[in-house]
């Protein structure tokens, strides 16, 4: 087995939902032991999520939850009971990293603010994910992926111009908070490998996302401009670099689309080889970037004429064997069954879990050469590393444990 | 205090796919070299520009992915150039590359050749598709990657007849690749720390897309299933009910976050009661928080929708999101990006940063930090380089290249 960055890495994960669980999926794939701390009467919601395969009932079959959470271990806690509190300080005594997704009180409500945290654990790593932040004037108001969306302006800069906003179809901050916690806490990692000095990173959902929206922020802070104009946002039309033609167009089939962008003019002389116009290069209409911008709307009905009776994916092939930027639509079972890029790069893989069966998991986008990523260990059943942990890491006996358990320590 | 990546050098020879990758490592504390052929980066083309003048110092592009670099302008394509990196490389801890696979080798500046006297390089390349398969040579954009990796797929309308597929804009594949690539970035010098090996990280956007689209991939993988694209809301397998509803002031609220306690619903009951809107908010079946639940396609949801429209129409935005957020409700304003320099909470965070622009006389203000870090703080050093700003002081300092050497590199067009 190779090694992996992260091995004698250990996470105390007491996050549920999609952002938490998204940055320690990312640590556990690459090695961490990631100890879910899960509270059966407050149960991660994502456990609930569908989709369940057939005839399976939660909280173990839940697709959407074994996603987020494979290569992690699961165990049963309850941290308003006492007893569970004090199990829960014995852990994070042995672990290096602390991530947790709550509303901004409530670790503190706890009593494992950041100063108790490292009362128990000098040099340990904090990792808070929350809609606003641990300070100002708001900490106190919560985010969904979607409500960081909205107020971000990721949200507005997705849709029709002329239409309200089409958004984002998924809870896109969900994981991006994830990777903007999972890059902090790598920083946090090696700052603590040199000096061996922890620290609290404070996440908040909505700053992660409000630094997607870069250009868009200074182009009214240096030039007064306001995103909310006519003709924002762009569909699917070019904003910046400028580019003509650059839009989505029906194909053959249902719901088939194809993207097709010329960013240069040898990308531009290519589609109009491939869709058999060559007079289309001195058409006045289309000869010159600043003319197809003018005459988009023609020009993209010209291109919908080509592309409406064919299958993208032969549409795109072709395009693509001259050099065009042109990209079929995909949803994900096209990705995961149909995509030869993905197959040839081994993006699904095989993975055994107790309830949902054997299955494909997806893939990991960073490939090491020398510390590749895991995929092998589905995700943890509920409390399914109960002995591992309170036995064998925490020192518990039997007896021990069984009196957490009647104590309803364990949730 | 100092930052996490302090000492640490970093060759960025990103193309604008993979410049936030030096810009995040930049704002941790490292010393990033921005290596940009001598007529300019392609980011200094992409707009929006300054006052609207097209111009390669006025990109607000450039600024912002590359606040905080300095600036080597040297082409890597003649044999001089290349050499003068490569002999950079050796005092690099980490090299940052989104070239098409195939195009560094033969200028002696791949993994292979950069890693061959220095086995602790951690080389970081960001490409479109990944360094191998198919489609590893294939034209690309912002937008196909969206497309192909399956964003596109969740996102556009169901009440606009014959909308496509829409994608969010302001270049979120290049983010989503690049957050990857900081990852595997710091994932590779942590492992270096610990052992003395260097590696290469491949990151592939369209992996990195694939793996961000939610419930898009689990429904695939399980089940074979597509979901439908609904307007402003999460895609699925069934029609769900709206979640953005315009205000008295004509603004959107997303109603998405019910209250989930008892106590917090009464609350908002009795706030809406106040207004005179309550409706049938009062019954008792919505005390249940399930019944509540938004996405599920559940009468009572839809209901309770139909109240909270109208007391949402009646009410200017803020009141709505203030009122419904201090009483448990994670509802937002619909924003455009630049009204949150308006906001107190950022102010009380100290988000926005004010970077001086000393050539325009003039400081401008920016988004800072997606995490605040306590022991080692995030931190901006200051604007995008001037093209070659930092050309002659690299060079002499770190080479030893004499003032004659300097002009004869220039004289033929080698640096800037």
């Amino acid at each position: 087995m190779p090694p992996r960055a992260l091995n004698g890495i250990r996470v105390a994960d007491l996050s549920w939902i999609v952002a938490g669980p998204q940055c320690t999926r990312v640590l556990a794939d690459f090695g961490a032991e990631v100890i879910r701390v899960e509270n059966p009467q407050t149960l991660d919601s994502v456990r609930l999520s569908r989709p369940h395969p057939q005839g399976l009932d939660p909280p173990d079959s839940s697709g959407l939850f074994n996603l987020f959470n494979r290569n992690k271990r699961s165990i049963t806690l309850n941290a308003r009971h006492p007893d569970g509190l004090a199990a829960l300080k014995r852990l994070i005594a042995i672990s290096d990293i602390v991530v947790e997704n709550f509303s901004s009180r409530v670790l503190e409500s706890w009593g494992l603010g950041y100063p108790e945290l490292r009362a128990i654990r000098s040099d340990i790593i904090y990792v808070s994910l929350s809609g606003f932040g641990h300070s100002g004037r708001n900490r106190d108001y919560t985010t969904w992926g979607p409500t960081a969306q909205a107020l971000s302006g990721l949200t507005v800069m997705s849709g029709l111009p002329d239409k309200p906003p089409a958004g984002w179809g998924y809870s896109y901050m969900d994981h991006t908070a994830g990777y903007s916690a999972a890059i902090a806490t790598l920083a946090a990692l090696r700052h603590r490998g040199r000096t061996g000095e922890g620290q609290h990173i404070d996440l908040s959902q909505v700053e992660a996302g409000m630094v997607l929206c870069g250009p868009a922020i200074l182009d009214y802070t240096a030039n007064g401009r306001s995103y909310r104009r006519a003709g924002n946002p762009p569909g699917n039309r070019a904003a910046w670099p400028k580019a003509a033609p650059h839009n989505s167009y029906r194909c053959a089939g249902e719901d088939a689309w194809i993207v097709i962008t010329c960013l240069t003019h040898t990308q531009w002389r290519a589609l109009c080889t491939v869709l058999a116009h060559p007079e289309w290069l001195q058409d006045p209409r289309f000869a010159t970037l600043p003319s197809r911008l003018r005459n988009q709307d023609a020009l993209d009905t010209l291109i919908e004429g080509w592309t409406t009776g064919r299958d993208p994916r032969a549409a795109m092939q072709a395009l693509q064997a001259n050099g065009v930027p042109a990209g079929m639509v995909q949803n994900g079972p096209a990705i995961a069954r149909d995509d030869p890029q993905m197959r040839a790069r081994g993006f699904t893989a095989r993975n055994v879990h107790a309830v949902l069966g054997d299955h494909l998991t997806d893939g990991t986008p960073a490939h090491l050469s020398r510390t590749p990523a895991r995929r092998d260990a589905a995700a943890p059943l509920l409390g399914q590393d109960n002995a591992y942990v309170y036995r064998r890491l925490l020192g518990y006996s039997e007896e021990g444990l069984r009196e957490l358990e009647a104590a309803g320590a364990l949730g | 205090m100092s930052g996490a990546l302090d000492g640490i050098r970093v060759l960025d020879l990103c193309d604008p796919k993979g410049q936030y990758i030096g810009r995040l490592l930049a704002n941790l504390g490292a010393d990033v070299i921005k290596i940009e052929p001598p007529r300019g980066d392609a980011a200094r083309r992409i707009g929006p520009f300054l006052d609207d003048v097209p111009h390669p110092e006025r990109s607000l592009f450039w600024w912002y992915y590359n606040a905080g670099k300095c600036s080597l302008a040297l082409d890597i394509f003649q044999p001089d150039g290349a050499a003068l990196v490569r002999r950079l490389a050796a005092s690099a801890r980490i090299v940052l590359e989104s070239f098409t696979p195939g195009v560094l080798a033969p200028l002696g500046l791949d993994y292979a050749s950069l890693a061959a006297p220095h086995a602790d390089l951690v080389m970081t390349s960001l490409t479109p598709f990944g360094r191998s398969g198919p489609w590893a040579r294939w034209a690309w954009s912002d937008a196909v990657a969206l497309a192909l990796g399956g964003p596109m797929s969740m996102c556009g309308y169901d009440d606009v007849p014959g909308a496509p597929p829409i994608r969010g804009t302001e270049h979120q594949a290049f983010h989503i690749g690049s957050h990857y690539a900081a990852i595997g970035t710091l994932l590779a010098l942590f492992h270096c720390d610990r052992t003395g090996e260097g590696q290469h990280v491949d990151v592939s956007v369209h992996e990195a897309c694939a793996c961000t689209i939610e419930a898009g991939m689990p429904y695939a993988l399980l089940q074979g299933r597509s979901l439908h694209r609904h307007t402003g809301r999460h895609a699925g397998p069934d029609p769900t009910e709206p979640w953005q509803y315009p205000t008295a002031d004509g603004r959107l609220i997303n109603l998405m976050g019910m209250p989930r306690s008892d106590a917090d619903w009464i609350a908002i009951v009795d706030w809406i009661g106040e207004q005179g809107l309550v409706g049938n908010l009062r019954d008792p079946e919505l005390r249940d928080a399930g019944k509540r639940r938004l996405g599920l396609s559940q009468e009572s949801a839809r209901q309770m929708l139909a109240d909270l429209a109208r007391f949402v129409a009646a009410t200017p935005a803020l009141a709505v999101y203030h009122g419904g957020q201090s009483r448990g409700a994670a509802w937002s304003v619909v924003r455009s990006p630049e009204e949150n320099l308006a906001d107190p909470h950022w102010l009380d965070r100290g988000f926005f940063v004010d970077v001086e622009h000393d050539d325009l006389g003039r400081s401008i203000t920016y988004p800072g930090a997606p995490y605040q870090l306590s022991a080692t703080p995030w931190e901006q050093r200051g604007r995008a380089p001037h093209l070659g700003q930092h050309t002659a002081a690299i060079l002499t300092r770190d080479l030893g290249l004499t003032s004659p050497e300097l002009t004869a590199l220039a004289a033929a067009g080698i640096i800037a």
